[in-house]
């Protein structure tokens, strides 16, 4: 095993019946421990887009918080590092350096970036995200060869600007950025960020609180300055008359990969995945179909390796197998394996909530009793605590092991927002 | 390809080309074991190519590189030829994998030469039962040739193998938690006398070549249908026709601390060959005298053609379970040398004192 190498661990079980098609595995994926791989670690690139459109004066502590939040994100910036700030509004400014070049950190460009944002982050304007998004990836391009990552705080919807712009902005920086969202305050729109933090590989989360702002944004650049190896991308090999039914990372939050498939071989899709952290772990689903054999064979279903650099296919990190074993013992084939079976249980969880709060909005209150009920069960019996006290802020529990609810008659907006925002976050399975 | 003596036929250790004769177990000059034992699966021989896309590439792990199937590999098919005993162990037609293992191994005595091996089954409701049984033919064949070369006691030697047996599998990890267990037959054969030793239901046989003494089986099965049978329950038939038929009552691995294996000793009245084999070679032909039929007289001569036939004798009759087949003619003699591989290198895998002929 080489010192960059990736964990992969496989669990599934293998054995399918006379006749079976379906292969689901879970694929535990960790990235090798930073001491161990200094040489992959990039030059890093930082850009923290700021929302300063009129709304962040209401109310002005929330413009405050944002600046605080900026500063102590620029505290976290380790020397060495690009870096630059940018003002949103209904058009885009970068605020340091004002020229929208990249600077290097060290103790004097932190201080003036600092006062940059002190001075020049001020409410005044409308949203249009896009236009954010397309000066990022124009800053960024000084920097093609660094671990790139932006910072996007917004307190509102993308008002200025058609969905259609901010769509052709998204697939612009798709693979040249990776950025964490963030709303503050409870105007904005979930599935709005949710889709820009998906399409570039980054989390999305609610700060209800302006208070809550510095804290966020330094934990966010933390684990910005702990990403150590760029551009991973999850490859697999199919057999021949093979398909990929789904893939799915799983943990740390339920996130659909199967579109994001690039053919890289006649049998090899590559799964953008981004950056990662030293001694990261990450938990897909990947469920095929494979061509059945009779009892007896036993066949390769996937080869799942790690692909380093956007286009290589010669940096490979590490590799699982998923197999498929045809048998005549019932017993064998209809186990389900406790891994796979927890984050099905995870997935439909994720999809209870969206599914619950959705029929909730419309007024549909007898699915939204339904969906959010099995939710609460659901939670309850794979422990997942978190969601579950996000959504007794929702519901009133009768009784949690049946899914047994009342809907509440008032919600706080910015509960709601946090239990759609968290609901695709998983727990991982206890062995 | 598989371990087996690192003896030239001309006489010359095989690792420093110093003079050595068949006597020596270890090289004088070198230190060279000349005559280790044969292990199923010890050294992995590369894939072969994939049965549905011959013409596809294997990959290192061993799957054809288009369908993805599993290329034969080196467990599913082995045959070991040491001269004195030869032994093939086959997948089956029916199983995934080989659970199947064997130990073959020889050595040169003041009495004259012996001949020493041990079948196990791996039982397959309990975990990896395929390192199960090839962690206890390789355990229990290294203490069982080692007493042979001290001269010791077969019979307690043999108990001792299987305890030995016994520690190998019961330290291999249970991911299921199904402790890992395995049949075993073990078997010792001089110029004298043949000493057996097993539990479970893999079997040895005697297969006489002379018409005045009948060929028979040397052990008794540890299974639900020989209980059943014994207690007069059922004819041989029937209990072999029940479901319980394969459950076996005994076995190394955990759980039979107190159980001690059976230990037989058994002189052959005249020239014919000892069988070893697992329950996929005589579910399909029980009958001492119909197996002395079937290997006879191929058995006294050329034992890898003879095992290979048996083999292919429960292929053919459907290769429901894992098949392993060890024949040793006897007398034991120094006459027949391991045979030679294919020129090409294809074919049965071979011994590596072979392939250097």
């Amino acid at each position: 095993m080489s010192q960059l190498d990736f964990t992969v661990d496989v669990y599934q079980n293998e054995y399918l019946l006379d006749g079976g098609k379906d292969v689901n595995a879970v694929i535990s994926v960790t990235a090798p421990q930073a001491v161990s791989a200094p040489a992959v670690t990039p030059d890093g690139a930082e850009i923290i887009i700021v929302d300063c459109s009129g709304s962040m004066n209401a109310p002005q502590t929330k413009m405050a918080a944002a600046r605080t939040a900026t500063t102590t994100a620029l505290n976290g910036l380790r020397d060495g590092i690009s870096f630059a700030v940018i003002a949103g509004t209904d058009r885009a400014q970068p605020i340091y350096p004002p020229d929208g070049s990249m600077a290097v950190a060290d103790p004097r460009t932190r201080v003036a970036a600092k006062r940059a944002a002190v001075v020049c982050l001020r409410p005044g304007g409308g949203t249009a995200i896009g236009q954010w998004l397309r000066l990022a990836h124009h800053i960024f391009a000084s920097k093609p060869s660094a671990l790139r990552h932006a910072i996007l705080l917004t307190d509102g919807k993308n008002e200025h600007e058609t969905p259609e712009q901010l769509e052709e902005a998204i697939k612009l920086c798709e693979g040249v950025f990776s950025c964490d969202c963030r709303g503050v305050g409870t105007d904005w729109n979930v599935e709005e960020l949710r889709r820009i933090s998906t399409a570039l590989l980054g989390t999305v989360d609610i700060v209800p609180d302006p208070a809550g702002l510095s804290a966020d944004f330094a934990a966010m650049m933390k684990a910005a300055m702990g990403k150590r190896v760029a551009d991973v991308a999850l490859r697999i090999w199919t057999p021949r008359q093979a398909s990929i039914r789904f893939l799915r990372q799983v943990a740390p939050a339920v996130e659909d990969l199967t579109d994001r498939r690039a053919q890289s071989g006649a049998q090899v899709g590559d799964y953008a995945t981004g950056a990662w952290g030293s001694g990261e772990t990450r938990d897909y689903h990947l469920c095929l179909q494979v061509a059945p054999v009779s009892a007896g064979h036993e066949m390769l279903a996937a080869r799942v390796s790690l692909a380093l650099g956007s286009t290589s296919a010669q940096h490979l990190l590490g590799q699982g197998l998923v197999k498929a074993t045809w048998t005549d013992d019932e017993a064998l084939a209809t186990r389900i394996n406790p891994h796979v079976a927890h984050y099905t249980g995870q997935t439909e969880l994720a999809e209870l909530i969206h599914e619950g709060l959705e029929a909730r909005k419309d007024g549909n209150e007898d699915t939204a009793k339904i969906k959010l009920g099995r939710a609460v069960a659901l939670a309850q019996s794979s422990r997942h605590d978190d969601t579950a006290k996000l959504l007794a802020r929702v519901v009133d529990v009768v009784d949690a092991a049946t899914g047994t609810i009342r809907l509440k008659k008032k919600v706080a907006q910015s509960d709601e927002m946090t239990l759609d925002t968290r609901s695709t976050r998983t727990v991982r399975t206890r062995k | 390809m598989i371990a087996g003596p690192r003896l030239s036929p001309t006489g010359a250790c095989m690792s420093c080309g110093g003079p050595a004769s068949p006597q020596d177990n270890f090289c004088e000059s070198c230190g060279t074991e000349l005559a280790p034992a044969s292990v199923s699966n010890d050294e992995p021989a590369a894939a072969q190519a994939c049965r549905v896309c011959p013409s596809a590439p294997v990959s290192g792990d061993g799957y054809c590189e288009v369908c993805g199937r599993k290329a034969p590999g080196s467990r599913d098919h082995q045959e070991v030829d040491l001269g004195l005993l030869a032994g093939v162990t086959d997948r089956g037609l029916r199983h995934y994998r080989n659970e199947d293992a064997m130990a073959l191994a020889t050595a040169d005595t003041p009495s004259g030469p012996v001949a020493l091996a041990v079948v196990c089954d791996g039982v397959s409701t309990s975990d990896c039962a395929d390192e199960a049984s090839l962690a206890a033919a390789r355990a229990a064949i290294g203490v069982l040739l080692t007493a042979v070369r001290r001269g010791e006691d077969l019979p307690a030697a043999s108990v001792a193998a299987v305890r030995s047996a016994c520690e190998a599998v019961t330290s291999l990890d249970s991911p299921l938690g199904n402790a890992p267990s395995a049949t075993f037959v073990s078997a010792v054969m001089s110029c004298a006398a043949v000493t057996v030793c097993w539990l479970g239901d893999s079997r040895a046989y005697w297969l006489a070549s002379s018409p005045d003494s009948a060929a028979q089986r040397l052990t008794r099965d540890d299974s639900m249908a020989e209980e059943l049978v014994l207690a007069g329950l059922l004819s041989e038939a029937d209990a072999l026709a029940s479901p319980q038929a394969h459950i076996v009552t005994r076995w190394v691995g955990e759980g039979i601390d107190e159980v001690e294996p059976h230990v037989a000793t058994f002189e052959p009245p005249g020239a014919g060959a000892l069988l070893l084999c697992s329950d996929g070679l005589w579910n399909y032909q029980p009958e001492a005298g119909k197996l002395a039929e079937l290997a006879l007289p191929t058995a006294l001569t050329d034992p890898p053609a003879a095992a290979a036939g048996l083999v292919n004798f429960a292929l053919d009759a459907g290769g429901g379970d894992n098949v392993t087949v060890v024949l040793a003619p006897f007398p034991p003699t120094r006459s027949r040398l391991p045979r030679a591989p294919f020129p090409d290198g294809s074919g049965p895998i071979r011994c590596r004192g072979e392939a250097q002929q």
